[in-house]
């Protein structure tokens, strides 16, 4: 029988069952470029890709993403379709003070989240979901944020089985107050999994306020016991009050979006030409235009990792690659540093020398 | 850490090395880029060009 009319069912439900649902990017910890699965000390900085690691006092906890199948529980985890997770490590016993805070976050670019139209009337409801598990049990806590940090909702979320994969579901009535981003490329939204925080940074669960709140008050301090852990995977945030099945995206479509933000780059060699005897530029032409124009060229620090082919010949480079100008959001320009051997002007092919040489840009939130 | 300017190129923008406590550069960067800027704010000053 030809089918001739749509459920109204259908039509009418506010669950999304299209791609690209879910709001959070690498939210089930594929994505590790600048890393590669090594454990680094959560200082302020970014650790598995879009995931930030934010303290007020250096040390305290590692992060890592994990592939191993090898926690306790692990096949709750597996059999709900995660092979990763973003894995804290406590490093201390830190009594945490009144002004303290320590978390993960990933900010959320506001083009991305400006059809939730938070700040106005018409703000829609979102439901965040993941799975969690700590080697501590309780309470334990995370918040909403707006880019200014003067809006901000805290949550709460019960671990109640230490050990144990546990799926979460948070539903969050869109903030109608204060002051969003918008369709900018700033930061539109920014989601807190808290790992322990003073006075100052909690507040009461469940409600919209105007200070800069990262968890619920009372929630459980991960950074607190020496060798606590906690573990998330699986986090997606959408439109709606229900926490509907995780959106999965082919893996090189989920790279792409973390390289709007981050590129790691394993480079074939790049065309250019010889400005003077001592160097060659040329430009790379980024997978997918970044976030903003990036201002630094990160590569391994080894000048040898790297080289230049010329007319006939190659040499290695005598100072490591750096930042050139124009470098914009759609293309970085590179300068390869090497003794006196190239004609003026003449074309050049600048490559990696060894297998892990790479050039790497940033254009994080 | 420290931060040192490379060599200037006429007509562009200065560069600095970013030169870290086991004496490598792993990065380079421009006077805005954001890290460069947060150090600067914690009191630092970038080293001039080695003569």
């Amino acid at each position: 029988m030809a089918l001739t009319q749509v459920d109204q069912g259908l039509l009418s439900t506010n669950a999304q069952y299209t791609g690209f649902k879910n709001r959070i990017i690498n939210g089930a910890m594929m994505i590790d470029q600048r890393n590669a699965g090594a454990s680094v000390a959560g200082n302020s900085v970014y650790t598995l890709d879009r995931w930030q690691a934010f303290s007020s006092v250096n040390s305290k906890y590692n992060v890592q993403q994990t592939p191993s199948a090898t926690e306790t529980g692990y096949a709750t985890r597996v059999n709900a379709g995660f092979t990763n997770y973003l894995a804290v490590t406590s490093s201390s016993a830190y009594s945490v003070g009144s002004g303290d805070y320590f978390g993960i976050e990933q900010p959320i670019e506001g083009y991305n989240v400006a059809d939730l139209g938070f700040g106005t009337a018409n703000a829609k409801t979102v439901t965040l979901s993941f799975w969690a598990y700590s080697s501590l049990t309780g309470t334990f806590g995370g918040a909403l944020r707006n880019s200014a940090h003067n809006r901000s909702y805290p949550f709460s979320y019960s671990i109640p089985t230490a050990n144990t994969w546990t799926q979460i579901s948070i539903t969050v009535a869109g903030d109608t107050s204060g002051t969003w981003v918008g369709a900018t490329n700033g930061v539109g939204l920014d989601l807190v999994f808290c790992l322990g925080a003073g006075s100052t940074f909690s507040g009461t669960a469940g409600s919209w306020s105007s200070n800069n709140y990262l968890t619920a008050t009372g929630a459980t301090s991960v950074v607190g016991t020496n060798g606590a852990t906690f573990y998330v995977t699986g986090v997606q945030l959408e439109v709606g009050s229900t926490a509907t099945s995780f959106d999965y995206r082919p893996y090189g479509t989920e790279l792409q979006l973390c390289q709007r933000y981050y590129l790691k780059n394993f480079f074939a060699p790049i065309a250019g030409y010889s400005p003077t005897s001592s160097r060659a530029d040329g430009t790379v032409v980024f997978p997918v235009p970044m976030r903003i124009a990036p201002t630094a060229l990160e590569q391994t620090g080894t000048a040898s990792d790297y080289g230049v082919y010329y007319t006939g010949s190659g040499t290695t480079c005598t100072s490591v690659p750096t930042f050139a100008s124009p470098t914009t959001a759609y293309g970085g320009y590179v300068r390869f540093n090497c003794s006196a051997v190239f004609s003026v002007g003449g074309g050049t092919l600048m490559a990696p020398y060894t297998t892990g040489a790479y050039l790497a840009w940033s254009a994080e939130l | 850490m420290i931060y040192k300017y490379l060599p200037a190129v006429e007509g562009e923008q200065r560069i600095l090395a970013r030169i870290d406590d086991d004496n490598k550069c792993r990065m380079t960067c421009t006077e805005q880029h954001p890290e460069y800027l947060a150090w600067v704010a914690e009191g630092n000053t970038p080293e001039p060009v080695d003569e």
